[in-house]
Protein backbone atom coordinates (compact mmCIF):
# COMPACT_ATOMS: atom_id res chain seq x y z
CA UNK A 1 0.00 0.00 0.00
CA UNK A 2 2.84 2.32 0.45
CA UNK A 3 4.64 1.53 -2.10
CA UNK A 4 2.09 1.98 -4.55
CA UNK A 5 1.09 5.04 -2.77
CA UNK A 6 4.84 6.35 -3.24
CA UNK A 7 4.91 5.06 -7.11
CA UNK A 8 1.67 7.23 -7.65
CA UNK A 9 3.36 10.65 -6.04
CA UNK A 10 6.51 9.68 -8.25
CA UNK A 11 4.42 9.66 -11.18
CA UNK A 12 2.87 13.23 -10.66
CA UNK A 13 5.99 14.81 -10.08
CA UNK A 14 7.46 13.49 -12.58
CA UNK A 15 4.45 14.74 -14.80
CA UNK A 16 4.79 18.02 -13.28
CA UNK A 17 8.95 18.27 -13.89
CA UNK A 18 7.88 17.64 -18.16
CA UNK A 19 5.74 20.23 -18.53
CA UNK A 20 8.07 22.51 -16.78
CA UNK A 21 10.83 22.10 -19.35
CA UNK A 22 8.26 21.86 -22.15
CA UNK A 23 7.54 25.63 -22.21
CA UNK A 24 5.18 28.22 -20.61
CA UNK A 25 2.27 28.13 -22.54
CA UNK A 26 1.45 24.09 -21.86
CA UNK A 27 -2.28 24.03 -20.53
CA UNK A 28 -3.40 20.84 -18.53
CA UNK A 29 -5.49 18.47 -20.35
CA UNK A 30 -8.40 18.94 -18.83
CA UNK A 31 -9.31 22.29 -19.08
CA UNK A 32 -12.11 23.73 -20.63
CA UNK A 33 -12.12 27.24 -21.96
CA UNK A 34 -14.97 28.80 -23.21
CA UNK A 35 -15.52 29.24 -27.29
CA UNK A 36 -15.91 32.72 -27.40
CA UNK A 37 -12.57 33.24 -25.12
CA UNK A 38 -10.17 36.10 -25.89
CA UNK A 39 -6.52 34.78 -25.95
CA UNK A 40 -4.85 37.55 -23.48
CA UNK A 41 -1.52 36.38 -24.68
CA UNK A 42 -2.48 37.59 -28.31
CA UNK A 43 -3.47 40.94 -27.00
CA UNK A 44 -0.33 42.15 -25.36
CA UNK A 45 1.50 44.91 -27.10
CA UNK A 46 5.27 44.60 -26.70
CA UNK A 47 7.21 47.25 -25.26
CA UNK A 48 8.97 49.25 -28.49
CA UNK A 49 12.39 47.24 -29.24
CA UNK A 50 15.54 49.51 -29.21
CA UNK A 51 16.00 49.94 -33.15
CA UNK A 52 12.13 51.02 -33.88
CA UNK A 53 11.92 53.41 -36.66
CA UNK A 54 9.22 55.62 -35.12
CA UNK A 55 10.41 59.27 -33.86
CA UNK A 56 10.96 59.78 -29.95
CA UNK A 57 8.45 62.03 -29.42
CA UNK A 58 9.15 62.75 -25.55
CA UNK A 59 12.36 63.09 -23.68
CA UNK A 60 12.34 63.23 -19.55
CA UNK A 61 13.04 67.22 -18.66
CA UNK A 62 14.10 66.17 -14.52
CA UNK A 63 17.22 64.20 -14.69
CA UNK A 64 16.63 60.45 -14.66
CA UNK A 65 19.13 59.19 -12.09
CA UNK A 66 22.10 56.83 -13.26
CA UNK A 67 21.35 53.81 -11.95
CA UNK A 68 18.25 53.77 -13.76
CA UNK A 69 16.79 54.18 -17.49
CA UNK A 70 13.55 55.91 -18.69
CA UNK A 71 10.24 54.16 -19.46
CA UNK A 72 10.04 53.84 -23.51
CA UNK A 73 6.05 53.51 -24.33
CA UNK A 74 4.04 54.20 -27.55
CA UNK A 75 2.14 56.85 -27.97
CA UNK A 76 -0.65 56.21 -30.18
CA UNK A 77 -3.50 58.57 -31.60
CA UNK A 78 -7.15 59.12 -31.29
CA UNK A 79 -7.91 60.25 -34.39
CA UNK A 80 -7.53 56.94 -37.02
CA UNK A 81 -9.82 54.10 -35.55
CA UNK A 82 -6.77 51.95 -36.36
CA UNK A 83 -3.97 50.60 -33.82
CA UNK A 84 -0.81 52.56 -35.25
CA UNK A 85 1.16 54.04 -32.71
CA UNK A 86 2.58 57.91 -33.64
CA UNK A 87 5.89 57.87 -31.49
CA UNK A 88 7.24 56.70 -28.66
CA UNK A 89 7.39 58.34 -25.66
CA UNK A 90 10.52 58.58 -22.40
CA UNK A 91 8.84 58.72 -18.97
CA UNK A 92 9.98 59.21 -15.92
CA UNK A 93 10.90 55.37 -13.68
CA UNK A 94 10.47 57.05 -10.54
CA UNK A 95 7.13 58.37 -11.24
CA UNK A 96 6.38 55.60 -13.39
CA UNK A 97 8.64 52.29 -12.44
CA UNK A 98 8.24 52.71 -9.00
CA UNK A 99 7.92 49.28 -6.83
CA UNK A 100 3.74 47.67 -6.69
CA UNK A 101 3.71 49.13 -2.99
CA UNK A 102 -0.08 47.46 -2.44
CA UNK A 103 -0.18 48.66 1.29
CA UNK A 104 0.19 52.06 0.03
CA UNK A 105 -2.19 51.73 -2.44
CA UNK A 106 -4.45 49.86 -0.06
CA UNK A 107 -4.09 53.02 2.83
CA UNK A 108 -4.68 55.50 -0.01
CA UNK A 109 -7.63 54.31 -0.71
CA UNK A 110 -8.96 53.76 2.55
CA UNK A 111 -8.61 57.13 3.44
CA UNK A 112 -10.14 58.28 0.13
CA UNK A 113 -13.27 56.66 0.87
CA UNK A 114 -13.11 57.56 4.33
CA UNK A 115 -11.86 60.80 4.82
CA UNK A 116 -15.15 62.38 3.50
CA UNK A 117 -17.28 60.11 5.39
CA UNK A 118 -20.08 61.64 7.27
CA UNK A 119 -22.33 59.00 8.76
CA UNK A 120 -25.76 61.09 9.68
CA UNK A 121 -27.24 58.01 11.55
CA UNK A 122 -28.52 59.03 14.90
CA UNK A 123 -30.97 57.83 17.81
CA UNK A 124 -32.23 58.85 20.60
CA UNK A 125 -31.63 58.01 24.00
CA UNK A 126 -34.16 57.74 26.83
CA UNK A 127 -34.42 61.17 27.45
CA UNK A 128 -34.05 62.44 24.50
CA UNK A 129 -37.54 60.31 23.52
CA UNK A 130 -40.68 62.16 23.90
CA UNK A 131 -42.62 61.14 27.25
CA UNK A 132 -41.32 59.21 30.00
CA UNK A 133 -41.02 61.50 32.98
CA UNK A 134 -43.54 60.21 35.24
CA UNK A 135 -43.62 56.74 36.89
CA UNK A 136 -46.12 54.35 34.96
CA UNK A 137 -46.83 52.37 38.08
CA UNK A 138 -46.49 52.50 42.11
CA UNK A 139 -43.13 50.47 42.98
CA UNK A 140 -45.12 48.23 45.39
CA UNK A 141 -48.35 46.82 44.87
CA UNK A 142 -49.87 46.73 41.27
CA UNK A 143 -47.74 42.79 40.60
CA UNK A 144 -46.27 43.81 38.08
CA UNK A 145 -42.51 44.51 37.47
CA UNK A 146 -40.73 47.70 38.64
CA UNK A 147 -40.37 50.59 36.37
CA UNK A 148 -39.24 54.03 36.29
CA UNK A 149 -40.38 55.74 32.77
CA UNK A 150 -41.94 54.00 29.67
CA UNK A 151 -38.92 54.94 27.58
CA UNK A 152 -36.23 53.58 29.32
CA UNK A 153 -34.03 50.88 27.29
CA UNK A 154 -36.26 48.09 27.69
CA UNK A 155 -39.42 48.80 26.76
CA UNK A 156 -40.91 49.03 23.71
CA UNK A 157 -40.58 52.89 21.83
CA UNK A 158 -37.93 53.64 24.39
CA UNK A 159 -34.66 55.19 23.40
CA UNK A 160 -31.62 52.87 22.52
CA UNK A 161 -28.60 52.79 25.21
CA UNK A 162 -26.02 52.37 22.59
CA UNK A 163 -26.42 53.53 19.28
CA UNK A 164 -25.10 55.74 16.87
CA UNK A 165 -24.95 59.14 18.06
CA UNK A 166 -25.53 62.19 16.00
CA UNK A 167 -23.63 62.80 12.71
CA UNK A 168 -20.16 61.47 12.82
CA UNK A 169 -17.38 62.13 10.50
CA UNK A 170 -14.41 59.48 10.12
CA UNK A 171 -12.23 62.56 9.18
CA UNK A 172 -8.27 61.94 9.04
CA UNK A 173 -5.02 62.41 6.99
CA UNK A 174 -2.40 61.03 5.86
CA UNK A 175 1.04 62.16 5.05
CA UNK A 176 1.41 64.14 2.07
CA UNK A 177 4.22 61.64 0.71
CA UNK A 178 2.69 58.79 1.33
CA UNK A 179 -0.15 60.45 -0.73
CA UNK A 180 2.18 61.70 -3.13
CA UNK A 181 3.62 57.96 -3.47
CA UNK A 182 0.38 56.28 -3.70
CA UNK A 183 0.04 57.92 -6.97
CA UNK A 184 2.94 57.33 -7.95
CA UNK A 185 2.70 53.04 -7.09
CA UNK A 186 -1.16 53.34 -9.17
CA UNK A 187 0.57 54.76 -12.00
CA UNK A 188 3.93 52.46 -12.20
CA UNK A 189 0.92 49.25 -11.61
CA UNK A 190 -0.71 50.66 -14.31
CA UNK A 191 2.19 50.97 -16.62
CA UNK A 192 3.75 47.45 -15.70
CA UNK A 193 0.16 45.75 -16.56
CA UNK A 194 0.24 47.54 -19.69
CA UNK A 195 -3.20 49.56 -18.82
CA UNK A 196 -1.41 53.22 -19.58
CA UNK A 197 -1.89 53.96 -22.69
CA UNK A 198 -0.28 57.40 -23.97
CA UNK A 199 -2.13 59.36 -26.46
CA UNK A 200 -0.82 62.74 -28.38
CA UNK A 201 -3.54 64.80 -28.10
CA UNK A 202 -7.49 64.33 -27.45
CA UNK A 203 -9.13 65.25 -30.67
CA UNK A 204 -11.72 63.50 -32.37
CA UNK A 205 -13.18 63.62 -35.63
CA UNK A 206 -16.36 62.73 -34.63
CA UNK A 207 -18.90 63.96 -31.39
CA UNK A 208 -20.32 60.04 -31.99
CA UNK A 209 -19.70 58.19 -28.66
CA UNK A 210 -19.94 54.46 -30.62
CA UNK A 211 -16.42 55.66 -32.51
CA UNK A 212 -14.84 55.78 -29.14
CA UNK A 213 -16.53 52.34 -27.85
CA UNK A 214 -15.84 50.80 -31.33
CA UNK A 215 -12.16 52.49 -30.97
CA UNK A 216 -11.83 50.77 -27.54
CA UNK A 217 -13.08 47.50 -28.82
CA UNK A 218 -10.63 47.46 -31.14
CA UNK A 219 -7.75 48.27 -29.81
CA UNK A 220 -8.49 45.76 -26.80
CA UNK A 221 -8.21 48.01 -24.14
CA UNK A 222 -10.36 47.37 -21.43
CA UNK A 223 -14.29 47.56 -20.11
CA UNK A 224 -13.85 51.17 -18.58
CA UNK A 225 -11.11 53.61 -19.82
CA UNK A 226 -10.27 57.06 -17.96
CA UNK A 227 -9.38 59.83 -19.52
CA UNK A 228 -7.14 62.63 -17.72
CA UNK A 229 -5.86 66.63 -19.65
CA UNK A 230 -4.20 69.08 -18.36
CA UNK A 231 -5.82 72.56 -18.71
CA UNK A 232 -9.33 73.70 -18.64
CA UNK A 233 -10.46 73.00 -22.41
CA UNK A 234 -11.21 69.62 -23.75
CA UNK A 235 -12.04 69.53 -27.27
CA UNK A 236 -15.86 69.67 -27.80
CA UNK A 237 -16.09 66.30 -29.57
CA UNK A 238 -14.45 64.41 -27.24
CA UNK A 239 -16.81 66.11 -24.30
CA UNK A 240 -19.99 65.39 -26.54
CA UNK A 241 -19.10 61.79 -27.04
CA UNK A 242 -17.91 60.94 -23.30
CA UNK A 243 -21.20 62.80 -21.97
CA UNK A 244 -23.93 59.56 -21.92
CA UNK A 245 -21.23 57.28 -21.75
CA UNK A 246 -20.94 55.59 -18.24
CA UNK A 247 -17.66 54.10 -18.62
CA UNK A 248 -15.62 56.23 -20.18
CA UNK A 249 -15.01 59.42 -18.29
CA UNK A 250 -12.71 62.44 -18.82
CA UNK A 251 -11.29 64.72 -15.90
CA UNK A 252 -8.94 67.19 -15.30
CA UNK A 253 -5.51 66.37 -14.20
CA UNK A 254 -6.11 67.79 -11.07
CA UNK A 255 -8.71 65.35 -10.35
CA UNK A 256 -6.52 62.46 -11.15
CA UNK A 257 -6.50 60.00 -7.61
CA UNK A 258 -5.78 56.50 -7.43
CA UNK A 259 -9.24 55.35 -6.65
CA UNK A 260 -10.63 56.99 -9.80
CA UNK A 261 -7.36 54.76 -11.76
CA UNK A 262 -8.80 51.34 -10.38
CA UNK A 263 -11.78 51.78 -10.93
CA UNK A 264 -11.32 52.32 -14.49
CA UNK A 265 -9.38 49.73 -16.11
CA UNK A 266 -7.29 51.81 -18.90
CA UNK A 267 -5.72 55.02 -18.08
CA UNK A 268 -5.33 57.54 -20.75
CA UNK A 269 -2.72 60.25 -20.57
CA UNK A 270 -1.51 62.40 -23.37
CA UNK A 271 1.67 64.28 -23.42
CA UNK A 272 1.00 67.55 -21.41
CA UNK A 273 -0.16 64.95 -18.80
CA UNK A 274 3.02 63.25 -18.26
CA UNK A 275 4.64 66.68 -18.13
CA UNK A 276 2.32 67.82 -15.36
CA UNK A 277 2.27 65.00 -13.59
CA UNK A 278 6.05 64.05 -13.34
CA UNK A 279 6.44 68.12 -12.97
CA UNK A 280 4.17 67.74 -9.24
CA UNK A 281 5.62 64.30 -8.42
CA UNK A 282 8.49 64.30 -8.64
CA UNK A 283 8.95 67.70 -6.35
CA UNK A 284 8.48 65.72 -3.40
CA UNK A 285 11.55 63.43 -3.70
CA UNK A 286 13.91 66.39 -3.35
CA UNK A 287 11.83 69.28 -1.61
CA UNK A 288 12.75 70.42 2.02
CA UNK A 289 10.39 69.74 4.96
CA UNK A 290 8.02 72.74 5.20
CA UNK A 291 8.60 75.20 7.92
CA UNK A 292 4.62 76.37 7.66
CA UNK A 293 1.93 74.43 5.40
CA UNK A 294 2.46 75.17 1.59
CA UNK A 295 -0.50 77.51 0.79
CA UNK A 296 1.43 80.29 2.05
CA UNK A 297 4.20 82.07 -0.35
CA UNK A 298 7.53 80.33 -0.56
CA UNK A 299 10.28 82.36 -2.25
CA UNK A 300 10.87 79.20 -4.14
CA UNK A 301 7.20 77.39 -4.98
CA UNK A 302 5.61 77.11 -7.38
CA UNK B 1 -35.17 19.34 12.90
CA UNK B 2 -34.88 19.44 8.89
CA UNK B 3 -31.05 18.68 8.85
CA UNK B 4 -32.31 14.98 10.40
CA UNK B 5 -34.75 14.68 8.03
CA UNK B 6 -32.19 15.71 4.91
CA UNK B 7 -29.66 12.99 6.48
CA UNK B 8 -32.01 10.19 6.94
CA UNK B 9 -33.41 10.63 3.31
CA UNK B 10 -29.70 10.88 2.19
CA UNK B 11 -28.74 7.71 3.91
CA UNK B 12 -31.57 5.72 2.55
CA UNK B 13 -30.79 6.87 -1.18
CA UNK B 14 -27.08 4.83 -0.24
CA UNK B 15 -29.17 1.50 1.64
CA UNK B 16 -30.64 -0.35 -0.15
CA UNK B 17 -30.99 -2.99 1.46
CA UNK B 18 -32.95 -1.41 4.34
CA UNK B 19 -34.39 0.80 1.99
CA UNK B 20 -38.13 0.61 2.34
CA UNK B 21 -38.11 0.87 6.45
CA UNK B 22 -35.71 4.70 5.61
CA UNK B 23 -37.84 5.36 2.78
CA UNK B 24 -40.94 5.81 4.89
CA UNK B 25 -39.01 7.73 7.67
CA UNK B 26 -40.54 11.27 8.22
CA UNK B 27 -38.71 14.64 9.01
CA UNK B 28 -38.93 15.41 12.73
CA UNK B 29 -39.36 18.61 14.28
CA UNK B 30 -38.85 19.60 17.35
CA UNK B 31 -40.26 23.19 16.96
CA UNK B 32 -37.48 24.93 17.42
CA UNK B 33 -36.25 25.85 13.85
CA UNK B 34 -35.71 29.74 12.54
CA UNK B 35 -38.67 31.35 11.70
CA UNK B 36 -37.72 32.84 8.75
CA UNK B 37 -39.43 30.75 5.73
CA UNK B 38 -38.29 31.37 2.05
CA UNK B 39 -39.43 29.47 -0.38
CA UNK B 40 -37.03 30.21 -2.60
CA UNK B 41 -33.52 31.83 -3.08
CA UNK B 42 -33.71 35.68 -3.38
CA UNK B 43 -32.54 37.38 -6.27
CA UNK B 44 -29.69 39.81 -5.91
CA UNK B 45 -30.41 43.74 -6.05
CA UNK B 46 -29.15 44.86 -9.06
CA UNK B 47 -26.76 47.54 -8.40
CA UNK B 48 -25.95 49.84 -11.18
CA UNK B 49 -21.31 50.13 -10.63
CA UNK B 50 -21.46 53.15 -13.00
CA UNK B 51 -23.60 56.03 -11.65
CA UNK B 52 -22.40 59.24 -12.21
CA UNK B 53 -21.19 59.48 -8.46
CA UNK B 54 -20.47 56.30 -8.68
CA UNK B 55 -17.74 57.11 -11.57
CA UNK B 56 -16.54 60.49 -10.40
CA UNK B 57 -16.15 59.10 -6.83
CA UNK B 58 -12.48 60.87 -5.45
CA UNK B 59 -11.99 63.07 -8.19
CA UNK B 60 -10.33 66.15 -6.51
CA UNK B 61 -9.13 64.39 -3.57
CA UNK B 62 -5.48 65.22 -4.19
CA UNK B 63 -6.37 68.69 -5.10
CA UNK B 64 -3.50 69.83 -2.96
CA UNK B 65 -0.51 67.73 -4.58
CA UNK B 66 -1.48 68.46 -8.30
CA UNK B 67 -3.02 72.02 -7.56
CA UNK B 68 -0.33 73.71 -5.86
CA UNK B 69 -1.66 73.58 -2.54
CA UNK B 70 -4.66 76.33 -3.09
CA UNK B 71 -6.89 73.97 -1.74
CA UNK B 72 -6.91 71.48 0.82
CA UNK B 73 -8.80 67.63 0.37
CA UNK B 74 -10.64 68.97 3.66
CA UNK B 75 -12.53 71.67 1.56
CA UNK B 76 -14.03 69.28 -0.55
CA UNK B 77 -16.14 67.40 2.27
CA UNK B 78 -19.96 68.34 2.63
CA UNK B 79 -20.62 68.08 6.50
CA UNK B 80 -22.06 70.17 9.07
CA UNK B 81 -20.18 73.18 9.87
CA UNK B 82 -19.00 72.00 13.03
CA UNK B 83 -17.51 68.32 11.81
CA UNK B 84 -15.27 69.68 8.43
CA UNK B 85 -12.32 68.26 9.12
CA UNK B 86 -12.49 67.22 12.83
CA UNK B 87 -12.58 63.84 14.27
CA UNK B 88 -13.57 63.44 17.97
CA UNK B 89 -15.46 61.47 19.94
CA UNK B 90 -19.25 61.83 21.23
CA UNK B 91 -18.20 64.66 24.08
CA UNK B 92 -15.74 66.28 21.85
CA UNK B 93 -18.12 66.36 19.18
CA UNK B 94 -21.32 67.91 21.34
CA UNK B 95 -19.06 70.25 22.82
CA UNK B 96 -17.61 71.78 19.19
CA UNK B 97 -21.69 71.86 18.06
CA UNK B 98 -22.15 73.58 21.53
CA UNK B 99 -19.19 76.18 20.65
CA UNK B 100 -19.92 76.76 16.90
CA UNK B 101 -23.64 76.50 16.48
CA UNK B 102 -25.22 76.26 20.22
CA UNK B 103 -26.49 79.75 20.09
CA UNK B 104 -28.53 78.95 16.89
CA UNK B 105 -30.21 75.78 17.82
CA UNK B 106 -33.65 75.42 19.26
CA UNK B 107 -34.33 75.41 22.57
CA UNK B 108 -34.96 71.97 23.19
CA UNK B 109 -32.40 70.56 20.97
CA UNK B 110 -30.20 72.38 22.70
CA UNK B 111 -31.24 71.58 26.53
CA UNK B 112 -30.77 68.08 25.09
CA UNK B 113 -27.73 68.84 24.16
CA UNK B 114 -26.30 70.24 27.31
CA UNK B 115 -27.77 67.15 29.66
CA UNK B 116 -26.10 64.76 27.08
CA UNK B 117 -23.00 66.80 27.41
CA UNK B 118 -23.14 67.35 31.48
CA UNK B 119 -24.04 62.82 31.73
CA UNK B 120 -20.91 62.01 29.40
CA UNK B 121 -18.55 64.57 31.36
CA UNK B 122 -19.63 62.90 34.62
CA UNK B 123 -19.24 59.56 32.66
CA UNK B 124 -16.39 59.67 31.37
CA UNK B 125 -14.36 61.74 33.60
CA UNK B 126 -15.62 59.99 37.27
CA UNK B 127 -16.96 56.29 35.85
CA UNK B 128 -14.68 53.71 35.51
CA UNK B 129 -11.31 52.48 35.13
CA UNK B 130 -10.40 55.29 33.32
CA UNK B 131 -10.73 59.17 34.51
Amino acid sequence: MLRVSLLLRSGGAARRFSSSFSGASVLPPNLLLPSNLVDPARLKRPPPPADCPLPLLRKCDAAVPSHLSPVQTWVETLQRPDGEPLGLAQLHPDVFAVRPRLDILHDVERWQRNFKRISHASTKVRSEVRGGGKKPWNQKGSGRARHGSIRSPIWRGGGVSHGPRGPTSYYYMLPLKVRVQGLKVALSSKMAQDFLHIVDSLNIPTPDPQYLLDLVRHRHWGDSVLIVHVGDEFPENLLQATENLKTVNVIPAIGLNVHSMLKHEVVVLTLDTVKFLEDKLLWHDQRYTPLYPFKLPYADFP
Amino acid sequence: MSVLGGLLRAGASFCQSAGTLLQTARTISTGTCCRIRMHAIPELKKVDRWTEKRSMFGVYDNIGILGDFKAHPKDLILAPCWLKAFKGNELERLIRKKKMVGDRMMAVDRHNMEKRIRFLYRHFNRIGKHR
